[in-house]
């Protein structure tokens, strides 16, 4: 199957904006990613990640509301396209395919 | 910098930089983190943090920018162009007084500039097409007090200074000595009296004359050759094959042959030096022997200093020289005359000569100019061109009102402030392209004329001059900013939504537009009383009386007139019955330097005349008796001398006082005074006068009264006498009434000059009022109406409109006046004899400005006092 190579970093922006459904835009997709991966991440990237999947076809926007602290400029709101959720599903079903097929005992048990 | 606001810095890097379709979500993230964190972190941070992220968009996907959807138009997009273009053509034509006004107006003004640059442009390039260029100078000389102080700048020199000076100073490479003379010339049958030039050998290879024939290294070796130019040649010989013919030129009582050894070209326009006849200079031995000749000074020096030298360490040599060879003849001179002062050598750069005032290009050398001259066409034209463009300015301004719409219009459907600032500076540019073009034929008609004033030959072809191109170019250029960049301006700065609904007035105080009418009005009414005093300090000149009568009076030149040929000259003219008197005297004007009351000395003008002098010119004489032939001793012993002779000596009693010529040992007794007498022209004051008829003194001119309205047949009459008895001397007369006025004729020009000046400044000045009043009428046209209803006479209306105008003309004189007063004052301090300005010439300019404002604005005004008031107030 050919498909859309997608970056680790791209991958996690784009689960990112499924996760927050409808308020999907820079800052908080900035933010739920650092929440969420517990690293610092810099809104120039995620902008650029969400430019390139939008370009990818992943992604599909539409301007949202303006507000007081943004000086009444308006948000890009993001939700995922089907081509997107299509890429998604690939990757889990490729990596679930892929941890099915580790037999038992290999890894090391990881102790916490 | 309000707090809560990110760093503004970063904020217009980014609004730079960002892709103008990203920019708004990408400064509307950044700007909400911001936001926060100057809540959790503080102002620094957060302002460290903000700067940090905008660096971080500095990457390909937010410097591309994307193709717009709607591109904005192009400021010179030809679609915009030509609507810009068709709008202004269709302004101009609609407005056609207004565009008229401004357009003549502004070629007026452009083509007076224009003018003046195409003068100074000449006046600069005086003899500066000479290739030795700039090495070549001119020796002058400065005769200082024993205290050091500059005495008197002498621009001439005598024979030595060239020679010796070449000789002892390694720096001067070479001179040339240059003079002018008169000698009488054969023209076929004719002898005319030819101006004539003296040159060294080596004259041509100091100055770029070229020839047309001849070898220019050796065309004055020969001390009987002779160079002349094109027109002589043509006239002489019908050719400007000349080469090797000959002229005949007198000396003494033969005419001696002179060969032809080169024709030049006519001499350029702007060159000092112009010859048309040029020989080559022969100083006799035994006046290079005589070095008292130190101090004889007469003609021209010219010497080429090698490139690179130290003019001081150069003119420090020369003065060595001089103090080493002169020094006997200083003692002499000094004991012999007197003199205490000594004399300093100087060297004055060639191209300096032309414009320079203390050492004026004079002698033999032509068209010495007045700086002074040059300032004041320059300031007239540039008055001219500012009231030009501040008519523009006031009109554009007070029109705009008619333009608010289209101004409105424009940008409500998306035109940006710089897209009208250009359109209306294109106007301005387009107008003034008309006016410039309109210019150049205006320079064309009125070159002749000024031409003829300011003493040139200029022509329109000197326009084709690269740096005077880029200057009219220049001009132009700030002509249009000038006038265009104010209105364009405040019309790009109109509110839209005000225009659009009407509620757009441009009443305000509008000071500009005052001040610059007042601007204008105060230049032209300068100008009116400087030619009011000109013209009355010139009707003064040429119409006080002299103190003795010109009228009718012949004068003839005939260089050293014989007593027995004078005698024989007076029977022969006396023959006829229209010659009244004949009065002998010395030509040109003597001084001289006599004693009195012992060892007093006194400097005076020195005139040989004989006893038919005084009579012939009705000059009376106040106390003792003229020359007569009773006294035979008259000529040796007898003097009479003019009042401020006398005032001047201090006598109380002048008769029989001696005059001591102590340097020739000759003592004269004063037998008469005469009345004071304004033998010079009027702007020199009266000097000391003494009349003699010393046996000695040859006499140079000859006085004829003649019959009034005789002219025709007395100067026939005279002309065969004159032949009859002197065959050999060149015949010429002039009417001295018509020399005394020559005298005045640098005055005549500058009353000219003013007066051009004066009436293009109130005609612009007017127009552009005119304009004005036009504009006012029209917006007040419903006041007017309304007023009308209610029954206002057209009088009172009339008084309305026109009150403001006059008020600002009034204004000006507040300006005007004392400037004029200080500037006149200080021309006419030039003059001995002048008159006062009057208070009647600032009430005489009061009048005509206020006249011609008056006429300029009643007119509009009555003709909007006098429309029906139902058209005004009916039209919506």
């Amino acid at each position: 199957m050919k498909r859309t190579y997608l970056g680790e970093f791209e991958e996690l922006v784009l689960l990112t904006v499924a996760v927050l459904h409808e308020g999907a835009y820079g800052v908080a997709i900035t933010d739920e990613l650092e929440r969420q991966t517990g690293r610092s991440v810099s809104i120039s990237a995620v902008h650029a990640a969400l430019h390139r999947l939008e370009e990818k076809g992943m992604l599909k926007s539409q301007m949202g509301e303006a507000t007081a602290e943004r000086g009444g400029r308006r948000k890009r709101l993001f939700s995922v396209t089907a081509l997107g959720s299509r890429a998604l599903h690939d990757i889990r079903a490729m990596r679930d395919q892929l941890w099915e097929s580790i037999s038992p005992n290999v890894l090391p048990t990881l102790s916490i | 910098m309000n707090a809560s606001q990110p760093p503004r810095w970063a904020d217009r890097l980014l609004e730079w930089f960002c892709a103008p379709h990203l920019l708004e979500e990408v400064q509307g993230d950044l700007h909400e983190r911001f936001t926060r964190e100057l809540h959790v972190m503080g102002t620094r941070r957060a302002n460290h943090n903000y700067w940090v992220n905008v660096l971080r968009f500095v990457r390909p996907f937010a410097l591309k920018r994307q193709p717009e959807r709607y591109p904005s138009v192009s400021l010179f997009s030809p679609a915009m162009f030509q609507n810009y273009l068709k709008i202004a053509l269709r302004n101009l034509a609609r407005n056609k007084a207004y565009s008229a006004i401004n357009i003549i107006g502004l070629s007026i003004g452009l083509s007076a500039a224009m003018l003046i640059m195409l003068y100074t442009k000449d006046e600069v390039s005086y003899d500066r097409f000479h290739a030795n260029n700039p090495s070549i100078y001119r020796i002058t000389s400065k005769s200082l007090t024993p205290a050091g102080i500059v005495e008197q700048l002498q621009p001439y020199t005598g024979v030595f200074p060239g020679p010796k000076f070449h000789e002892g100073v390694p720096e001067i490479t070479a001179f040339v000595r240059y003079r002018e003379n008169h000698r009488d010339m054969k023209e076929g049958n004719d002898i005319k009296s030819q101006s004539v030039h003296y040159a060294d050998t080596n004259f041509f290879s100091i100055f770029t004359f070229p020839l047309l024939s001849g070898n220019p290294k050796t065309a004055l070796q020969n001390p009987q050759s002779v160079v002349i130019s094109e027109d002589v040649a043509e006239k002489n010989f019908g050719t400007t094959n000349a080469l090797g013919k000959t002229l005949f030129f007198r000396r003494d009582e033969r005419f001696e042959p002179y060969t032809v050894t080169g024709v030049a070209k006519k001499s350029p326009q702007n060159s000092s030096i112009k010859f048309d006849v040029l020989m080559p200079l022969v100083i006799e031995a035994d006046e290079m022997a005589n070095n008292e000749n130190w101090f004889s000074v007469f003609m021209n020096t010219f010497v080429l200093v090698s490139p690179g030298a130290n003019l001081k360490a150069v003119e420090a040599k020369m003065n060595r020289v001089y103090v080493a060879d002169a020094r006997e003849s200083i003692k002499i001179v000094a004991k012999k005359y007197g003199i205490t002062g000594r004399t300093v050598y100087t060297l004055q750069p060639f191209t300096d000569m032309h414009l320079s005032k203390e050492l004026p290009a004079s002698n033999g050398l032509v068209d010495e100019s007045n700086p002074t001259f040059s300032y004041i066409l320059s300031g007239i034209a540039l008055f001219i061109l500012l009231i030009a463009c501040i008519n523009f300015v006031n009109l554009t301004v007070a029109r705009s009102l008619k333009r608010a719409k289209e101004i409105g219009v424009r940008k409500v459907v998306g035109g940006a402030r710089t897209q009208l600032i250009i359109q209306f500076l294109g106007e301005s540019f387009l107008l003034c392209l008309v006016a410039f073009l309109l210019a150049i034929g205006l320079i064309e008609l009125a070159l002749p004329t000024f031409n003829q004033l300011a003493n040139k030959a200029l022509a329109l072809s000197y326009l084709f001059d690269v740096k005077l191109v880029a200057g009219y170019i220049i001009l132009f250029m700030v002509t249009s900013l000038l006038s265009g960049f104010y209105p364009a301006l405040i019309l790009s700065g109109y509110n839209p939504v005000q225009t659009l609904y009407s509620r757009f007035n441009l009443s305000g105080k509008n000071y500009l537009q005052k001040s610059l009418v007042v601007l204008q009005f105060t230049l032209a009414s300068f100008l009116i009383i400087a030619s009011l005093t000109i013209y009355s300090q010139f009707n003064f000149l040429t119409s006080k009386e002299l103190g003795y009568d010109d009228k009718n009076l012949v004068i003839i030149d005939k260089s050293n007139l014989a007593r027995n040929e004078a005698n024989l000259l007076k029977e022969e003219l006396e023959k006829n019955g229209n010659i009244i008197g004949i009065a002998p005297k010395n030509g040109g004007r003597w001084g001289t330097v006599a004693k009195i009351n012992g060892e007093t000395q006194v400097n005076f003008a020195y005139e040989t005349v004989n006893e038919s002098y005084l009579p012939l010119f009705k000059i009376p004489i106040l106390t003792g008796r003229n020359f007569s032939p009773a006294y035979p001793s008259d000529s040796s012993h007898s003097v009479l001398v003019n009042e401020t002779f006398v005032k001047e000596a201090g006598w109380k009693n002048p008769i029989g006082q001696v005059v001591d010529f102590w340097f020739r040992n000759e003592k004269y007794t004063v037998v008469g005074v005469v009345k004071d007498h304004h033998y010079e022209s009027l702007s020199e004051k009266i000097k000391p006068q003494l009349f003699t008829m010393k046996a000695s003194n040859p006499y140079g001119v000859v006085y004829i009264k003649i019959k009034p309205n005789t002219e025709t047949a007395s100067l026939r009459h005279i002309e065969k006498v004159f032949k009859k008895l002197f065959p050999l001397n060149p015949y010429s007369y002039q009417f001295l009434d018509q020399e005394n006025l020559k005298r005045y004729e640098s005055e005549a020009k500058w009353k000219q000059m003013m007066l051009f000046g004066a009436i293009l400044t109130i005609f612009i000045s007017c127009i552009g009022l005119f304009g004005l009043a036009t504009l006012s009428a029209e917006r007040r046209t419903k006041e007017i109406g309304i007023r009308k209803v209610l029954g206002a006479s057209v009088g009172s209306v009339v008084q309305l409109l026109s009150t403001d105008f006059l008020k600002l003309v009034s204004l000006s004189f507040i300006f005007a006046f004392p400037a004029a007063w200080y500037a006149m004052n200080e021309w006419l301090s030039n003059y001995p004899y002048r008159i006062s300005i009057g208070v009647w010439m600032f009430l005489a300019t009061a009048f005509i400005a206020i006249t011609i404002a008056f006429f300029t604005v009643g007119w509009q005004s009555v003709r909007a006092a006098t429309i029906n008031p139902v058209k005004s107030l009916k039209a919506e």
